[in-house]
């Protein structure tokens, strides 16, 4: 029996590079598509069927792993990446197959001998690697949840500024917007500071208040006023902050 | 050397310092009473002597610590005066108490003469200065010290963050998806068009010598960074094909000034990684160089995913404005904009040298 691939790179060059080794080490192989992006991977996919995908990791749109999560129980992939350290670890332990950049005939051979096992022996592919695809994207760096907030975006006169969160002072509630306060200046933003304590650094940033947040780097000291609240200074700024009694406990050990 | 050193007593003054004060002024008081007796400048006996100058010392150093703690001054003449204030309210309350313990517990009334009390209160000021002073003299001696302290936790930490940066830049000089990518394509197009393979090669290593070379950054010609991001550039252009366009402005005015390396490069890795490459249909970056008054200023930009594409990321633009900051402090800028209509624009701004 012959079987079908999709060879899917964002670079023509490599894809021609991929084609030329199968063609030499698995000549029986039909390529019926190449995609150069992940959404033309997941249409050729969807019509043409192959048995096999080799999937390039970072292409534009859809990823190779995004890809890979709805196409999992469809057929067979096969990653293809130039460096991608947390997913190569994870798939070396799930035992994904997996081809690194530039791919060398020894180690396509070793794949198409284990994809032909697999194909002869005609069970069905892995719909689990949907599953594992999610771990291993939840694991990369800037994809899963843990990620802070590192710039704010800023609307300063005709242009929209990215301002980095260390240079904020402090973030102040101005009705259902905040007040951001640099050094350089004071700037409105849409979101609430109940969305920014959220996103926020927590060791970087502290809540002092319902309506404020405060850049820790930047506190001079703070001192107990008559009424019991706290009340906080800020390097090289004039104005006193109240910190109110619920988060005063975040300066005890100071 | 005195006169650099701020008068910063007030984050001296808590219960513990006080005392400390407290039992040094009550022991100095002690050696004045035994000073005043055994040389006979007074007549009265040591008791005597212990109790007017224990009475002194307690109400000048009370007086003067609370003044000083309820003031906080922090200019010298402020200073000045709550001194000078502390040792005449002292002198004053110090009599009274002085004349009061010892009218009730050892029923000796001092007389009124005018010449005994008169040198009393001569006494109580001269000493009460010249000790007063001599505990200023020790609160700026600890205030120089911790301020030297603080200084070399300033210079060391600075010294760290530089070599930190230092070391980012290095590990962020040659990116291995970069590297990898590059050789493949090298790889490949030597069966299917040598010419170009080999120009790919040659951009790669006049890449990578350039690059390294400037892991110790000396100072180098803003037409030198060009020239690296230009092989670099041709690089992905061979890659990316018609997804990358890109113009560079390097007018001649600029071209050999002095400009720091690796400052450039991350900005357009940046806005090719996060902007251009994971665009479907790519774009365009444009680098443009210009003089503005004593600054130089370079542009870059791009027609990428814009901001969206790295609000939690953009590592490498953060190590570029903190490099800038280590290195000229205020007068350099950097700025972060969205460029019109799509993409990000990276604004640098360094003082010419």
């Amino acid at each position: 029996m012959t079987y079908k691939a999709v060879v899917a790179d964002d670079e023509k060059e490599l894809r021609t590079y991929l084609k030329s080794i199968l063609a030499e080490i698995w000549p029986e192989l039909i390529i019926c598509g190449e995609a150069k992006n992940g959404k033309e991977a997941l249409e050729l996919v969807e019509s043409k069927r192959p048995q096999v995908a080799f999937l390039d990791i970072r292409m534009p749109g859809l990823s190779g792993m995004e890809v890979a999560k709805r196409i999992a129980g469809l057929c067979r992939i096969v990653f293809v990446t130039a460096f991608d350290q947390y997913a190569i670890e994870a798939f070396e332990r799930e035992a994904v197959d997996y081809l690194l950049k530039p791919v060398s005939k020894e180690r396509l051979l070793q794949t198409v001998q284990r994809l032909k096992n697999q194909l002869d022996a005609s069970t069905e592919p892995p719909a689990g690697l949907a599953e594992v695809v999610e771990q291993v994207l939840s694991k990369l760096p800037g994809r899963g949840g843990t990620d802070f907030l590192r710039w704010i975006r800023t609307q300063n006169k005709d242009s929209i500024r990215l301002i980095p969160v260390e240079e904020v002072d402090y973030f102040k509630a101005e009705d259902k917007y905040t007040l951001v306060i640099t050094k350089a200046g004071e700037s409105l933003i849409k979101k609430s500071i109940k969305e920014l304590a959220q996103e926020l650094d927590p060791v970087q940033f502290w809540q002092i208040h319902r309506g404020m947040i405060v850049n820790v780097s930047r506190i001079d000291k703070v001192s107990r006023s008559l009424t019991g609240r706290g009340m906080l200074r800020l390097k090289e700024r004039p104005e006193l902050l109240t910190v109110s009694r619920n988060y005063l406990h975040l300066f005890k050990q100071m | 050397m005195e006169q650099h050193i701020p008068i910063n007593l007030k984050n001296h003054i808590n219960a513990r310092h006080f005392l400390i004060d407290l039992i040094y002024t009550i022991l100095i008081s002690a050696l004045i009473a035994a000073f005043l007796t055994f040389t006979g400048i007074t007549t009265k006996s040591f008791i005597m002597n212990l109790i007017v100058s224990q009475s002194f010392g307690i109400s000048f150093c009370s007086i003067i610590m609370f003044l000083l703690w309820i003031f906080k001054p922090e200019r010298i003449a402020s200073l000045v005066f709550i001194l000078a204030i502390g040792v005449a309210s002292g002198t004053l309350i110090g009599l009274q108490i002085g004349s009061f313990i010892l009218r009730q517990f050892f029923f000796i009334t001092l007389k009124q003469q005018e010449k005994s009390l008169f040198q009393i209160i001569i006494l109580a000021i001269t000493f009460g200065s010249l000790i007063t002073y001599f505990f200023y003299s020790q609160a700026r001696l600890r205030v120089s010290q911790e301020l030297t302290q603080q200084e070399r936790i300033k210079r060391l930490s600075s010294e760290k963050e530089a070599l930190e940066a230092n070391l980012r830049l290095l590990q962020a000089q040659i990116e291995p998806h970069f590297l990898f990518n590059t050789l493949s394509n090298v790889l490949s197009l030597i069966d299917t068009d040598p010419a170009s393979g080999k120009s790919m090669l040659v951009d790669l290593i006049h890449y990578l010598r350039t690059s390294l070379s400037r892991t110790f950054p000396d100072s180098i010609t803003l037409d030198q960074e060009i020239d690296m991001i230009k092989a670099y550039l041709n690089i992905q252009k061979i890659r990316m094909g018609e997804r990358l366009r890109f113009k560079i402005e390097l007018p001649d005015a600029v071209r050999k000034h002095p400009f720091p390396p690796m400052l450039l490069q991350p900005l357009v890795e940046n806005a090719l990684n996060h902007g251009l490459e994971p665009k479907m249909e790519g774009g365009e970056i444009m680098i443009k160089a210009m003089e503005k008054d004593d600054l130089i200023r370079v542009e870059v930009m791009d027609t990428g995913l814009g901001f969206s594409s790295f609000e939690k990321t953009g590592v490498g633009i953060g190590n570029v404005r903190e490099r800038i900051k280590l290195l000229y402090g205020e007068k350099g800028r950097f700025i972060l904009e969205e460029n019109h209509p799509n993409g990000v624009r990276v604004i640098i701004e360094v003082p010419k040298q």
